[in-house]
C-alpha cells in the first residue's frame, strides 16, 4: 500500500522534481536553529528533556516523576533516587507559504514554476523526515491550504496541491499572512516564497509572521527579465495584476534607474528580514532548483 | 544674397512648421507590454525625473534638430543665391540666334526653343524687380533676335514678364547668322540711358549673352569688348546633309532643254546615302541615289564632303524646279532648294535709226527673236499706246535720236540722251578715250575698251542716281538711269563717231546691253536668298494674291509706282504673286554652307578675341546655395539619428 502510494506520488511528483534530485534530497533534513516545542514526539531533539533514547542528564527524583525513568543502577549504589533525563525529540512544523498571484506567472521561465518546485523540494524533505508540513497558497488571501501533512504518505497530496494551484489574480499579502498565522499551530519553520512585488508593501505582513515562534525564511523569486529587462523603445507597460499602466521610453538612463531601484528594493527586503532575525534568500527563476536547495538553502542553514 | 523663389519658401514654411510642431504634441504610439508589476518602473521613472534634469532637454534636442533641418530645407526651397562679389554688369543684352541652323532638332524640340528656354532661365537667375533683392540691385535686360538682320524685341527693362514675352515672340527663320548688326544695335542701346535709366550712368557696361550654336558668318568682323560677351552654346550634333547650291538654266543650243545643277554637302563623320529628287512644279521628274562623302579633316579644319549632281530634262514652259535630298537629318529646312525656270527668252528689239549698218549688224548677231528697224520720224509719229499694246519690245535702241516723250520701257541710247532720262547733253567733247570702266558690270563683261577712240561725244549731265559705267576723259561715257519704271542705258557718243564698230567688244557690248535691259523688263531676280527683299513691277494699284511658305495667302496692292515689295523673306520656299493675268514665282533659298554646318562651336573667334562656349544651361551667374543647404540637412539627419539612437540606447 505504502509502496503503491509512493510510486503514484513519485509519478506525480516527477513533474516538479526529478528522481535523482529526490534521491539527493533524501539525505537532507530541515534544521531549526531554535529547539522548538512540537505537538507530538518527533525525531527532533528539543531543549526539553523528554522521552528519547539519547541520554542527556540526571536529576533528583521528585514526587510524581515517572518511575520508568528512575536510574536504578545509581539507586543500587547510592540508594538515592535519580531520574534519567533524555533528549526529547520533537516534531517540527514546516509551513510553506507560496505566492500564486498573477505576477508569479510572468517571466521566462515563470517564477511560479520555480517557486512550486522549490516548495515541492522543501515539502519533500520535510515529509520524508516526518516533519509536520503545512502548505499554503495565497494570492488575494489564502486560496488553498494542505495543513498538517506528515510522512511520505502525503507526497501525492502535496504534489497534487502544488500542481493544481493556478497563479492568477491580485495579491493581498497582508491578508494572507493574517490568515496563515491564524491557522498555524505550534511552532516551526515558515518559508515564504514570493516575488514581493507588492504595491501595498510587505513590511506589516512579514512582521506578523515573525512575531510568533516561527523561524522565518523569505525567498524572493524574481525572473531574469525582471532582474535585467531586455526591452527597449517607447512602451506602455501593463501591470498583469491590477492593469495599472506605466508609459516609458526606455533608454540607458531609465534602465540604469530601474536597476538601481530594483537593487534598492531587494536590499531593503533583506535588511528588513535580517533586522528581525529572519533569513532572506534572493532567487532567480532561471536558476536550477537543485542549486537553490542544495547550495543556497544549505548555506542559509535551513537544510542540513 | 537673393531669394529666387521666396514665395514658395514662405508657403512651405506656413504649412510644414506647424505640422512638425503639432506632431510633437501628438501622443506617441507606444508598444504595449504585460509585465509582473509596474511599481518598480514607476519608481524608476520618478527617480529619473527627479535626478535627471536634462531629460526634457534631450527630448527637445531632437525637436530642435528637426526644426533646424526643416528650416534649412525651407531656406533651400526659397533658392537663396549668392551674388558674386565682382558682380557682372547690371545690364544684359540677350542675343538670340534664330537663323536656319537654329531649326535643327538635335536638341528637342529645336535649338531655338532650347535657346529661348535657356534665355528665360538666365533671366530667372538674375532676379528682377519682383524679387526681394539685397543691396537694391536693379537688373535690366534687353532682347535681340538676329538672323541676317537684328530685331530688337524688347528694350532695356527690368520687367521680367515683358522680357519673357519678348523671348516667346521670337519666331524661327531660315536666314543666315550675322551678328554685327545685332552687336551694333546692342551697343547703341547700352550707351543710351533709356526710359528706365534710374539715374544709371550711360557707362554702365552691358554684358551681351549670346544664345547660339556658334555658326556666325561675320564673326571675324564683329568687334566685342573684352569680357562683355558670354556665349551659351546650343546644340550637340552635326548630323546634317544639305543642298548648298542649285541652278537651273536652259541650254544655249536648245531652249527646251534644261540643265539642273545641285551641290550636296554632308557634315556627318560618315558617308550619307541619300535620294535626290528633282521635281518641277511639285511633280517629281527624277530620283537619283547618291553617296555624299563624309567630313574631311584638313589641317585641323573640317571640310564637308561635297557632291555635285546634275540633271538634264526637257521643259519648254517655265516653272519652279525643286531639288530635294530625302535623307532624314536634324535640319530639314536646307534639304530642299528651288529655282525659278523662266520661259525661253525671246527678245524683241526695235532699232530706231536713220541708218547705222554696224549697229544693225551687231544687233542681228545677238540671236534675237525679232528685230524691227524704224526711222526716227516714223517712231515719233507712231502711237506709243499701240506700241505698248502690240506687246511692246523688250528693248528699244535709239541711235542718235532723243525724243522728248517715251513710253515706259528699256532703252539703249546712243548719242544725245532722251529727255525723259533726266539727263541732258552739255555740249560736245572731242577726241575722247575711255579712261575707266566697270568691268564687272553685266553690260561691260568681256568688253575691252582700251583701244576705243571717240571723235565726238556728248557731255552727259546726269542726275545723282545715275549709275556711271565708264568715264571718258572729260565726262561720263556710259550710264544707267532708271526713271518711272523705265531703264535707260545711255551711251554718250554715236558709234559711227568712234572706232568701236571695229572692236570685237562692240558686239559683246550690244549682246550684254540687250540682255541686261531685257532682264530689267523681265521679272527682276527670281532666285534670291533668305533675308533679301522681293520687289516686283506690276501695273499701279493692282491687287494680287501673295502666297508665302508657312503662311496663309494674303492680298497685296501695288503702290502708285506699280511696285510690290515683300520685305525680308524669312523662310525658304517658293513665294508666289498671282494677279488676274499672270503668276510670278520667286525661289527663296538658304543655300548657305555656313548655316548648314550645324556643328555647335566650342568657341567663337571674334575679331580680336575668342569667347569660349558654356555648354551647361544658362542661369548660373548667381551661385545658388541650395546644394550646400541640402548637404547640411544630410549631416543634420545623421546627427538626429545618432541622438535618437543615443536616447534609445539600453
Amino acid at each position: 500500500m505504502s509502496a503503491q502510494a509512493t510510486s503514484r506520488s513519485t509519478r506525480k511528483l516527477t513533474d516538479l522534481l526529478d528522481s535523482r534530485f529526490m534521491a539527493r534530497l533524501d539525505g537532507l533534513d530541515v534544521a531549526s536553529r531554535k529547539i522548538l516545542q512540537g505537538k507530538l514526539q518527533g525525531e527532533r531533539r528539543s531543549k526539553r528533556r523528554g522521552q528519547s533514547v539519547e541520554f542527556a542528564d540526571h536529576r533528583p527524583y521528585v514526587r510524581g516523576d515517572d518511575l520508568r525513568f528512575v536510574d536504578w543502577n545509581i539507586y543500587g549504589r547510592l540508594e538515592q533516587l535519580f531520574m534519567k533525563l533524555f533528549m526529547e525529540e520533537q516534531d517540527l512544523t514546516v509551513h510553506v507559504l507560496l505566492d500564486v498571484s498573477g505576477s508569479m506567472a510572468t517571466g521566462e521561465p515563470t517564477k511560479d514554476l520555480a517557486a512550486r518546485r522549490l516548495a515541492a523540494a522543501l515539502s519533500y524533505v520535510s515529509l520524508v523526515n516526518n516533519n509536520r508540513v503545512t502548505l499554503s497558497a495565497f494570492c488575494d488571501g489564502l486560496t488553498g491550504q494542505m495543513p498538517n501533512m506528515r510522512g511520505r504518505i502525503y507526497l501525492p497530496q502535496m504534489a497534487e496541491f502544488l500542481l493544481s494551484a493556478e497563479a492568477d489574480g491580485p495579491s493581498d499579502f497582508d491578508k494572507a499572512c493574517r490568515q496563515a498565522t491564524a491557522t498555524r499551530q505550534g511552532s516551526g519553520v515558515m518559508i515564504v516564497i514570493s516575488d514581493f512585488l507588492l504595491k501595498e508593501g510587505y513590511e506589516n505582513a512579514l512582521r506578523q509572521l515573525i512575531s510568533r515562534n516561527y523561524e522565518l525564511y523569505v525567498v524572493q523569486m524574481l525572473s531574469p527579465q525582471e532582474r535585467s529587462p531586455e526591452i527597449s523603445g517607447d512602451l506602455r507597460l501593463l501591470d498583469c495584476e491590477d492593469y495599472d499602466v506605466a508609459e516609458i521610453t526606455l533608454n540607458a538612463a531609465l534602465m540604469k534607474s530601474y536597476k538601481r531601484t530594483l537593487a534598492g528594493f531587494c536590499n531593503s527586503l533583506r535588511d528588513f528580514c535580517t533586522a528581525r532575525g529572519a533569513r532572506y534568500l534572493p532567487a532567480v527563476s532561471s536558476d536550477p532548483v537543485e542549486k537553490l536547495v542544495l547550495n543556497s538553502l544549505r548555506r542559509l542553514g535551513l537544510l542540513q | 544674397m537673393e531669394w529666387l523663389a521666396w514665395e514658395t519658401g514662405l508657403i512651405a514654411t506656413g504649412i510644414t512648421v506647424p505640422i512638425l510642431v503639432g506632431m510633437y504634441f501628438l501622443k506617441l504610439k507606444r508598444r504595449e507590454m504585460l509585465i509582473s508589476s509596474t511599481f518598480l518602473w514607476q519608481r524608476a521613472v520618478q527617480d529619473l525625473q527627479v535626478n535627471a534634469p536634462f531629460q526634457r532637454l534631450r527630448k527637445n534636442l531632437l525637436l530642435l534638430i528637426q526644426l533646424l533641418i526643416l528650416l534649412l530645407l525651407l531656406i533651400a526651397l526659397a533658392r537663396p543665391a549668392l551674388v558674386q562679389p565682382a558682380a557682372p554688369a547690371e545690364r544684359y543684352v540677350l542675343l538670340i540666334d534664330r537663323s536656319a541652323s537654329m531649326n535643327a532638332t538635335d536638341v528637342a524640340p529645336s535649338r531655338l526653343a532650347e535657346a529661348k528656354a535657356q534665355a528665360k532661365a538666365f533671366l530667372e537667375s538674375l532676379g528682377g524687380e519682383s524679387l526681394i533683392s539685397w543691396g537694391g540691385r536693379d537688373i535690366q535686360a534687353m532682347v535681340i533676335a538676329f538672323d541676317n538682320h537684328a530685331d530688337v524685341l524688347c528694350q532695356f527693362t527690368s520687367n521680367r514678364n515683358q522680357l519673357n514675352a519678348a523671348i516667346d515672340a521670337i519666331t524661327p527663320s531660315d536666314g543666315g547668322s550675322c551678328l554685327d548688326e545685332a552687336v551694333t544695335v546692342a551697343q547703341a542701346f547700352a550707351q543710351s540711358p533709356g526710359d528706365e535709366a534710374n539715374n544709371r550712368s550711360a557707362e554702365t557696361p552691358a554684358t551681351m549673352v549670346l544664345f547660339s550654336d556658334g555658326n556666325i558668318s561675320d564673326r571675324r568682323s564683329v568687334v566685342v569688348p573684352a569680357g562683355c560677351m558670354k556665349f551659351q552654346a546650343i546644340g550637340k550634333s552635326s548630323d546634317n546633309t544639305a543642298v548648298v547650291a542649285m541652278q537651273a538654266r536652259r541650254s544655249y543650243d536648245q531652249a527646251d532643254e534644261v540643265d539642273v545643277f545641285a551641290s550636296l554637302a554632308n557634315y556627318r563623320d560618315k558617308a550619307a546615302v541619300c535620294d535626290v529628287q528633282l521635281s518641277v512644279d511639285g511633280k517629281p521628274r527624277a530620283v537619283r541615289q547618291v553617296t555624299v562623302p563624309p567630313v574631311r579633316l584638313q589641317d585641323g579644319k573640317r571640310t564637308p564632303g561635297q557632291l555635285q549632281v546634275s540633271f538634264r530634262m526637257q521643259q519648254a514652259a517655265g516653272g519652279v524646279v525643286e531639288v530635294r535630298q530625302n535623307q532624314p537629318d536634324t535640319l530639314a529646312c536646307d534639304d530642299t532648294a528651288w529655282a525659278v525656270l523662266p520661259e525661253p527668252q525671246s527678245l524683241r528689239v526695235l532699232l530706231v535709226t536713220s541708218g547705222n549698218a554696224p549697229l544693225l549688224l551687231a544687233l542681228k548677231a545677238c540671236s534675237l527673236s525679232k528685230l524691227d528697224v524704224m526711222t526716227p520720224q516714223k517712231f515719233d509719229t507712231g502711237d506709243f499706246s499701240q506700241l505698248k499694246a502690240a506687246g511692246a519690245y523688250d528693248v528699244i535702241v535709239l541711235d542718235g535720236h532723243a525724243p522728248k516723250k517715251l513710253p515706259q520701257g528699256c532703252y539703249l541710247s546712243f548719242g544725245p540722251p532722251p529727255g525723259q532720262a533726266a539727263a541732258t547733253s552739255g555740249g560736245t567733247i572731242k577726241n575722247q578715250a575711255m579712261i575707266d570702266w566697270r568691268q564687272q558690270h553685266p553690260v561691260l563683261q568681256f568688253v575691252n575698251m582700251t583701244e576705243l577712240f571717240i571723235a565726238n561725244a556728248h557731255r552727259l549731265k546726269l542726275g545723282r542716281d545715275a549709275e556711271i559705267l565708264c568715264e571718258l576723259r572729260d565726262g561720263p561715257g556710259m550710264a544707267v538711269v532708271r526713271r518711272k519704271g523705265s531703264v535707260f542705258l545711255l551711251v554718250a557718243f554715236d558709234v559711227l563717231e568712234s572706232n568701236w564698230p571695229f572692236e570685237p567688244g562692240f558686239v559683246m557690248f550690244c549682246q550684254n546691253a540687250i540682255r541686261y535691259l531685257a532682264r530689267n523688263t523681265e521679272r527682276k531676280r527670281q532666285n534670291i536668298q533668305v533675308g533679301e527683299a522681293i520687289s516686283l513691277q506690276l501695273p499701279a494699284g493692282i491687287k494680287a494674291k501673295l502666297t508665302t511658305p508657312g503662311t496663309k495667302p494674303r492680298t497685296i496692292t501695288a503702290d502708285a509706282g506699280g511696285v510690290v515689295r515683300i520685305p525680308a523673306t524669312s523662310l525658304a520656299g517658293v513665294y508666289r504673286v498671282n494677279t488676274d493675268r499672270q503668276q510670278y514665282d520667286f525661289a527663296v533659298n538658304i543655300l548657305d554652307p555656313a548655316e548648314s554646318d550645324i556643328r555647335p562651336a566650342d568657341e567663337i573667334e571674334f575679331s580680336g578675341q575668342s569667347v569660349a562656349a558654356r555648354k551647361t544651361a544658362a542661369g548660373q551667374s548667381n551661385r545658388e546655395l541650395w546644394p550646400y543647404l541640402v548637404a547640411a540637412v544630410l549631416f543634420l539627419v545623421c546627427l538626429e539619428w545618432l541622438v535618437y539612437k543615443q536616447k534609445l540606447k539600453v
